[in-house]
C-alpha cells in the first residue's frame, strides 16, 4: 500500500487527511510536523482543524446525556421493537464459570446473584435500562409512570428512604423487587438532576433511568 | 461540561485522554490471565471496565439501541470463551474493539440501516441562545441526527477517533482494513458531518 505522504498525494490533501488525529494528538512526530507545517500556510486546513476541534468537544460532550438523545431519536429512526428475551451475559459466563468450577461447593445459585446484581450496576450512563431488562429484576409488569430504578444499601433505614424521596419529590410506585430495587416515578423535567443527586448519596447502590412501556 | 485542554508547544489544543478511552493498562492484562482462568471476579472486573466504552462505540456504530446489549453481551462473551487465544501482539482493547466490531456488522446484516429521510431535519433553528440545557439537547439531536447520516463502518471511524482518542493505525486494525482506507473513510465522513451539522453550528464557517 503506497503511502500518501510520500508518493502522489499532495501536501494538501495529505495534511488534510490527518487533521482528525493532529486534533487529538494521535499522530508521529513526523506527521505532526508535516501538517504543522501545511499549516502555516493553509487557511483552508486551519478552518478545518477548528471544525476538528469542535467536533471532539462536542463527542465528548455528547456521551452523558447519549440515552436520553436516543430516547428520542429512535422514535424517528423507527419505531420501537421488542428483543427477543435470552439469557443474560451473565447466565451465559456463570453457566460455564460453575461447570468449570463444578468440583468447588460455591452454589450456582450464589453466583447467579450476585452477577444479576453486577450487571445492573454495571449499565453505566449511556444505555438506559429497558423494560426488558428491568424485568430480569422482577416478572412483575412495570408500573407505567416508573421512570427511575433505585437500590439502596443494606443498613438503609426505612425513614433515610422516605427522606430521600421526600428530597427529591420522588414517588415510590413499585418494588421491593426480588433483587431488593424499587421504582420511582419523579417529575421528568428534573430526572436526570434527581438521578445525580441519588446517585451521590452514600445510601444508594444504584439509580438509573428506565423507559416506560413502549406504546 | 467541557474539560481544560491541554495546549502543545505548537499552540496545538490536546483533548485530554477521556478516562474511558483505551489505555492496554497493564492491570487489564493482569486481569485476562486470570480471565483464562476462568476467574469469574476477573471478568466482571474486565466487563466494568469495558462496558461503557463498547456502549458507546456500539450504540453509535449500530444505531439501534435494542441491539447494543445484545451485541455488547456476544462480545464479551468472546472475550470470555477464548482469553486464551489473546497472544498480546496488540492492546487489548483494539482485541476487544475488533471482536465488537465483527459482531456488530453481522447485527446490521440482521438489521440494516433504516431508508435515509432527507426531511428530517433536527437543526431546529439558528437562534444564539443561551448555552442552556435546551441548547445541549437540540445540538445533541444534530450530532446524531448527523452521526445517522453516515455509514456504520464511518461511524465507527469517527467514533475511534473523536471520543475513543485512537490513532488510525490502531482503528485500522480493530476494524481490519488498511491505513489508507481508514483515512479516506474519515475524510468523507467528516466532509458529511460538516455539511449536516453546518446549519447548526453556524460559527464554524
Amino acid at each position: 500500500m503506497p503511502n500518501p505522504i510520500q508518493t502522489e498525494v499532495s501536501p494538501h490533501d495529505a495534511a488534510e487527511e490527518l487533521l482528525p488525529w493532529y486534533a487529538t494528538g494521535q499522530l508521529e512526530p513526523d506527521e505532526r510536523a508535516l501538517v504543522e507545517q501545511h499549516l502555516s500556510s493553509c487557511a483552508h486546513c486551519r478552518r478545518q482543524l477548528a471544525f476538528e476541534r469542535r467536533m471532539v468537544d462536542e463527542f465528548a460532550d455528547l456521551t452523558p446525556e447519549i440515552d436520553t438523545a436516543w430516547a428520542r431519536l429512535r422514535q424517528r429512526i423507527e419505531p420501537p421493537r421488542r428483543t427477543v428475551a435470552r439469557p443474560s451475559l451473565w447466565d451465559r459466563v456463570a453457566r460455564e464459570a460453575a461447570d468449570f468450577w463444578q468440583n468447588l461447593s460455591r452454589p450456582a445459585v450464589a453466583v447467579l446473584a450476585t452477577l444479576q446484581l453486577a450487571i445492573i450496576g454495571g449499565a453505566g450512563a449511556f444505555v438506559t435500562l429497558s423494560q426488558e431488562s428491568y424485568q430480569a429484576l422482577s416478572s412483575a409488569p412495570l408500573p407505567a409512570s416508573a421512570n427511575v430504578i433505585v437500590m439502596f444499601g443494606g443498613d438503609t433505614t426505612e425513614s433515610e428512604i422516605r427522606g430521600l424521596l421526600q428530597a427529591n419529590n420522588a414517588t415510590l410506585v413499585g418494588g421491593p423487587t426480588p433483587a431488593d430495587a424499587y421504582l420511582l416515578e419523579v417529575p421528568s423535567q428534573s430526572r436526570t438532576a434527581v438521578l445525580s443527586h441519588l446517585r451521590a448519596d452514600d445510601h444508594v447502590t444504584l439509580a438509573q433511568p428506565i423507559d416506560g412501556p413502549q406504546p | 461540561m467541557r474539560e481544560a485542554r491541554e495546549v502543545n508547544s505548537a499552540g496545538t489544543a490536546v483533548r485530554p485522554k477521556n478516562e474511558n478511552a483505551p489505555s492496554g493498562a497493564p492491570n487489564e492484562r493482569a486481569l485476562l490471565e486470570r480471565v483464562k482462568m476462568h476467574d469469574v471476579d476477573a471478568f466482571e472486573r474486565l466487563y466494568r471496565i469495558y462496558q461503557p466504552r463498547l456502549a458507546r462505540f456500539l450504540i453509535n456504530l449500530l444505531m439501534r439501541p435494542q441491539l447494543v446489549e445484545e451485541v455488547l453481551d456476544d462480545t464479551m462473551m468472546v472475550v470470555w470463551q477464548t482469553a486464551g487465544s489473546f497472544r498480546g501482539t496488540s492492546k487489548l482493547s483494539t482485541w476487544v474493539f475488533a471482536i465488537a466490531y465483527r459482531k456488530a456488522l453481522k447485527a446490521r446484516a440482521r438489521w440494516p440501516d433504516p431508508v435515509e429521510d432527507e426531511d428530517r431535519d433536527m437543526r431546529v433553528s439558528n437562534d444564539p441562545g443561551p448555552d442552556s440545557e435546551l441548547e445541549r439537547g437540540r445540538i445533541h439531536d444534530a450530532l446524531i441526527s448527523a452521526m445517522a447520516k453516515l455509514s456504520a463502518e464511518q461511524r465507527a471511524v469517527v467514533d475511534l477517533t473523536y471520543f475513543h482518542g485512537l490513532n488510525y493505525r490502531e482503528i485500522a486494525d480493530i476494524v481490519s482494513c488498511p491505513v489508507d482506507t481508514v483515512k479516506t473513510r474519515m475524510f468523507h465522513a467528516r466532509r458529511r458531518l460538516k455539511q449536516t451539522l453546518s446549519g447548526t453550528f453556524t460559527d464554524w464557517l
